[in-house]
């Protein structure tokens, strides 16, 4: 096994990884973040398949503007932040 | 020889880089409050980056290949400090016992 | 009928909340049942005669809802069944579409004259397809307006939302000194760096997507970074609609024109170019520009929707 079979593996269990704890995340922001990550981790993946094109999308828009659109809907509905004194 | 210097200044640079990234990433589990975990996860947006794209300049062949691993290190540079600024000040200005948190000794 | 589906889509009548749960139903004596339909037929017998006409329309439109609803679901699961009937089998070799691949990747340059086969595959083999697409895009970005923009209806000084906003949820990122000077470096290397994949889509990677969307996402940073004003200047209302319009008007104007001659065998007129050049590759690059503009514009105005409810400040 080479190194760049190791990080194929090490990217897809990460990939899976991320996508099992969105669902368990435990607020609404983590679960935003952790989507993001999973973004990232794809976008890693895109180029070891050897597809730049999709890899640029993916890192501007799974990361960046999705990431960023979810936020401002989390703070349109009030969703960030605990109450006084609560820690996230 | 000039290969085997290259290669020890390459380990020890990436070795570095990664004890700054590891203690980034264990700060930013191990800390509770917001200002702390900034400072961990700054760490290693900063100097981890920093000597990882170093070690990685150092085993590049040519220059041209070895300047242009730096241009997202300037990028990270400028943005990140920017992001943990920002995270402390809206914690300062929304967080009110502040000072509970604060270690004052 | 017509009146009080119109009233159904209109919102002021629930005609799915009167049809009884079934497990309900189930869960009733038959005696019981049939008190109940007495009970009703006498409740409706005594209305008078135009509420009787339209109790009697809510109830048929009821059945035509359920016998429709089962219509769709079962045409729809027979349309997939007959599709993935003729799909190739797991680990076979699809003949026709590796044919089709080996055509796009040997014979790719000479055709479209693009270096880079995804962009040669995008936007001139399957030029229509990427025209959906901006189309898609520029309908959900139509959609989120309808629903987000503000007007004079729900933007009352006494509103909820905008007085929380006004009191203790809006920070005015663009007067910290810090976050101004950055974004005077960043924004415009990022709106750099979005032109230099736009136009670079025939020659590496990139093209009209990941430029267009790095082109929105450094609008966005100009516009929390600067203020909104700044964005606002350069990109107003009228100006973003024309160049939504233009954009995907001259995209379908141009893809409509190749389309023609090449269904009726013509020779279109649209220079090639040598392969590897900036001005090449025919028409893969003004529609790249299209393509960028729509998404850029697109991406902008879902942040400007979300963030205050208007793009360009109306």
């Amino acid at each position: 096994m080479d190194a760049l079979e190791l990080c194929r593996i090490v990217l897809l269990a990460l990939l899976l990884g991320c996508a099992v704890t969105v669902n368990l995340a435990k607020s609404l922001l983590q679960a935003v973040i952790i989507f993001m990550a999973y973004s990232s981790v794809m976008c890693l993946l895109w180029i070891l398949m050897e597809s730049p094109d999709l890899a640029i999308t993916e890192a501007a828009v799974g990361a960046g503007v999705s990431g960023m659109l979810f936020l401002l809907t989390l703070k349109k509905l009030h969703q960030i932040g605990g109450k006084d004194g609560e820690e996230l | 020889m000039g290969e085997w210097i290259r290669f020890w200044v390459t380990a020890v640079l990436l070795i570095a880089g990664l004890v700054y990234l590891v203690a980034g990433v264990v700060g930013n589990c191990r800390f509770r409050y917001v200002m702390n975990r900034v400072h961990a996860a700054g760490l290693g947006d900063t100097m981890g980056l920093f000597f990882t794209a170093a070690a990685l300049a150092v085993s590049a062949d040519g220059a041209a290949l070895g300047i242009r691993l730096f241009l997202p290190l300037v990028f990270l540079w400028i943005t990140s400090p920017v992001s943990s600024h920002f995270l402390s000040q809206i914690e300062y200005f929304t967080q009110k016992n502040l000072f509970r948190h604060m270690d004052r000794r | 009928m017509k009146r009080t589906f119109r009233s159904w889509l209109e919102g002021d009548l629930d005609l799915l909340s009167e049809i009884p749960d079934a497990a309900e139903v189930r869960n009733l004596s038959r005696r019981k049942l049939k008190e109940i339909h007495k009970e009703e037929r006498s409740r409706i017998r005594a209305l008078p005669v135009t509420r009787r006409v339209a109790h009697l329309e809510t109830r048929a439109f009821q059945g035509w809802y359920r016998i429709l609803a089962v219509g769709c679901c079962v045409a729809l699961l027979g349309v997939f069944l007959f599709m993935t009937a003729h799909v190739t089998r797991y680990g076979e070799e699809n003949p026709r579409a590796s044919e089709v691949a080996d055509r796009y990747l040997t014979r790719g340059v000479e055709e479209t004259g693009a270096i880079n086969a995804v962009a040669g595959m995008i936007l001139d083999y399957r030029a229509f397809d990427t025209l959906g697409e901006s189309h898609v895009l520029f309908t959900a970005l139509i959609c989120v307006m309808v629903l987000l923009q503000r007007d004079s209806k729900n933007m009352r000084p006494d509103h909820e939302d905008y007085f929380r906003i006004q009191q203790e949820w809006y920070y005015p990122t663009e007067r910290d000194p810090i976050l101004r000077r950055v974004g005077m470096v960043l924004g415009p290397g990022i709106l750099m760096l979005g032109c230099y994949i736009l136009l670079g889509g025939h020659l590496g990677p990139g093209g009209g997507f990941s430029g267009g969307a790095v082109l929105g996402t450094g609008l966005v940073i100009l516009a929390s970074a600067l203020g909104d004003e700044t964005v606002d200047r350069i990109l107003t209302g009228k100006r973003f609609r024309w160049i939504s319009f233009l954009a995907l008007c001259f995209y379908s104007l141009a893809k409509g024109y190749v389309f023609f001659t090449g269904a009726n065998g013509l020779e279109n007129h649209i220079p090639k170019g040598t392969p590897g050049a900036i001005l090449s590759a025919g028409l893969i690059l003004p529609l790249d520009i299209a393509v960028g503009l729509v998404v850029g514009c697109t991406m902008f105005g879902f942040y400007s929707l979300f963030r205050r409810g208007s793009i360009g400040g109306q």
